[in-house]
């Protein structure tokens, strides 16, 4: 930082203490409550992590927390999956970082200590998280497949870094037929119904975020148009979609499909929980990236106008870039609801996620009847919490990036 | 020449050909007449330089003249060209007219040289390579080659209408509309973007300009037209305009102004 602003003079901690908690009497009553208050809770809670809490539970359901019944013949499907998706995380930050140096918006000199230093403070959760997971693992594979993602992800990183600018279209298509592939490889081990654990809710989420995201901002614009039977179709999805509860649609698509469809038609839950996510979150993807349409200046229209363009082609490279850059913060809002609202489908369609797991192992033979169900309910909320927080972070930072310079 | 030869709207100088003209030209916003029978003819290499009170439809004018208003009578032609409710006519002609905007406009997610060949790669399909040696041509030709790699919000007000001249020239246009260029800028910008202007109407640019800046009116126009309440109220060369004006209005604004 290289602010000028004037500052405050540091103060003793006693001095500060003083100022601030211990003013009147009134405020040293306050402090005093809350302290007690907030003093006795966090002992609560740390006692019953660190002491008293019974996380055997955890330890001995490890692999159905993660994977839940999939195949054990099979866990090399997932495994690769992960190995492959962290060697396509590492291929995109490599592009993206040599737009950045291209564009001098990164800094080349930066010492890689450095930045291995930053990249822990960014991601801190999230390897704690893993580590804690690795800690309980009771093989070397866990390990194994751990490491094998992080060195696919630096291998494809500098590659990435190294690829020509115009490999950028090349490298798009072959993500998201990677991605396409690796859907197909793990749908091939087992049926869609043996899928469980924190794989069902992280692969519910990356679907349905990845199908949403196109869909909302095609009706985003649908409800923009000049055309009033595109505006009236958008307009009548959104509202509808916006109208009714999230659990209520995970229901209908469970119990009432036959009403609606072909009689001998009967996707499988994942197929219909993907489905219900999918068009549901597109309604509210739709209305905050319509709100960052709004946001751009009539302007930039004009300018693209006089300029001979098209009215798609203004659409694409002048005004949503603009829009959708406004409203990343909301938008990834969205999508951690999305992420956090998977053991809904758990809930109403009775498949073994996250948090139905939970529930389940307490009722096992070695674990039933002991109230153990506190600390799978902690193991589940810590285990959302990292995603989610890691997720609300990278989207600051994206944010951050994305403006430096910009406005 | 005598003021005479200037006196009439359809008149033109330059070098004699007429590169737009509006002939008969109405424009509405809802109940309110914006335009009022406007006829203007404007020649090959010719500087308009419009002046006249605010609200008077000065800006409406040029910006009918590449339909960013459509006009509900009259007829608008462009080098030969006349201007219909079809798209593909209408991109035509705005391809071969260029706008520089009070508030500039740039695209603030793209560097100034993106900027600048957006369209050139984007419409007129040249090769990347290509355009970025014109981008960086015309950001010369505008006086700041070395920011080209910034992005516009780090650039002064005059740096930046600079860049959306650029930006205009990359299409190559035959004609270039003004629309108060410089009314957004601080007053130590102003003259960096007249000069820009100046340079180009000395190379030989068609011209319409919008403005207040009734020095640069005197000093580069070719005509001067006063408009005011939709009307075109008196054209002639800025030294008939400025010296001895013939309509009782066009006196009334100046001594408001002057």
């Amino acid at each position: 930082m290289t602010t000028t602003a004037p500052q405050t003079p540091r103060l003793s901690p006693l001095a500060w203490a003083r100022r601030h908690l211990f003013r009147t009497w009134g405020d040293t009553v306050i402090t005093v409550v809350a302290a007690v208050v907030v003093g006795y809770v966090v002992y609560r809670f740390a006692n019953f992590v660190f002491v008293t809490g019974r996380w055997e539970i955890i330890r001995v359901n490890l692999s159905l927390f993660i994977v839940g019944l999939y195949d054990r013949d099979e866990l090399w499907r997932p495994a690769l999956a992960l190995i492959v998706t962290g060697g396509l995380g590492g291929l995109v930050a490599g592009v993206v970082r040599r737009r950045q140096l291209f564009a001098g918006s990164a800094d080349p000199d930066r010492p890689l200590g450095e930045r291995l230093v930053d990249l822990a403070g960014r991601l801190w959760p999230a390897v704690l998280a893993v580590l804690l997971l690795l800690m309980m693992a009771t093989t070397i594979t866990p390990w194994l497949v751990v490491a094998a993602t992080i060195a696919a992800a630096i291998v494809f990183r500098l590659i990435g870094e190294r690829l020509p600018r115009r490999a950028l279209a090349p490298v798009v298509v072959v993500v998201i037929a990677t991605m396409f592939f690796m859907v197909w490889l793990l749908a091939q081990g087992v049926g869609w119904d043996e899928w469980g654990g924190l794989m069902l809710n992280v692969f519910l989420a990356a679907v349905s975020i990845t199908l949403c995201f196109p869909l909302g901002v095609l009706l985003a614009l649908g409800r923009r148009s000049k055309l009033p039977l595109i505006r009236a179709i958008s307009t009548a999805y959104i509202e509808l979609f916006r109208g009714v509860p999230l659990i209520v649609l995970l229901f209908m698509v469970n119990n009432t499909l036959g009403f609606f469809m072909p009689g001998d038609y009967d996707p499988s839950s994942v197929l219909r929980a993907i489905v219900v996510f999918t068009l549901f979150t597109a309604a509210y993807v739709a209305e905050i990236v319509r709100g960052g349409l709004q946001s751009v200046p009539r302007g930039q229209v004009e300018a693209g106008q006089a300029l001979g363009m098209s009215p798609v082609r203004i659409t694409f490279l002048i005004v949503l870039p603009q829009a959708l850059r406004n409203v990343i913060p909301a938008l990834v809002g969205q999508f951690i609801s999305l992420f956090k609202d998977t053991t809904l489908a758990g809930a109403a369609m009775g498949f073994l996620e996250l948090l139905q797991t939970a529930e389940a192992v307490t009722r096992f033979p070695d674990f039933s009847g002991q109230g153990l169900i506190a600390e799978t309910l902690v193991f589940v909320t810590f285990i959302f919490w990292v995603g989610s927080y890691t997720m609300s972070r990278e989207s600051q930072r994206l944010e951050h990036k994305l403006g430096v310079g910009t406005r | 020449m005598t003021d005479d030869v200037f006196a009439d709207a359809t008149q033109v100088a330059g070098s004699g050909d007429v590169m737009i003209e509006l002939e008969g030209v109405d424009k509405f916003f809802d109940d309110f007449q914006a335009l009022k029978d406007i006829n203007l003819k404007v020649g090959r290499q010719e500087m308009v330089v419009v002046i006249g009170p605010s609200g008077s439809g000065k800006s409406t004018m040029i910006r009918c003249i590449n339909r960013l208003e459509s006009h509900d009578a009259g007829r608008i032609v462009v080098d030969g060209t006349v201007l219909s409710d079809d798209i593909r006519n209408i991109q035509e002609i705005r391809r071969e007219t260029g706008m520089v905007f009070q508030q500039f406009n740039l695209f603030p997610h793209l560097t100034v040289l993106d900027n600048v060949i957006l369209a050139p790669r984007k419409v007129r399909k040249l090769p990347r390579a290509e355009a970025e040696q014109l981008g960086r041509d015309l950001l010369t030709h505008v006086k700041i080659p070395e920011q080209a790699e910034k992005y516009p919000g780090q650039l002064s007000g005059g740096q930046q209408q600079r860049v959306a001249i650029a930006r205009s020239l990359a299409m190559k246009p035959k004609v270039m509309l003004f629309d108060e260029p410089t009314s957004a800028l601080d007053p130590e910008m102003i003259n960096e973007v007249l000069e820009t202007m100046k340079d180009l109407a000395r190379e030989g640019m068609t011209m319409i300009v919008v403005t207040h800046e009734m020095g640069f009116a005197r000093e580069v126009a070719d005509r001067v037209v006063f408009m005011a309440d939709g009307q075109i109220v008196e054209v002639g060369t800025p030294e008939h305009f400025f010296t001895n004006p013939s309509e009782p209005r066009t006196q009334e604004f100046l001594d408001q102004i002057l």
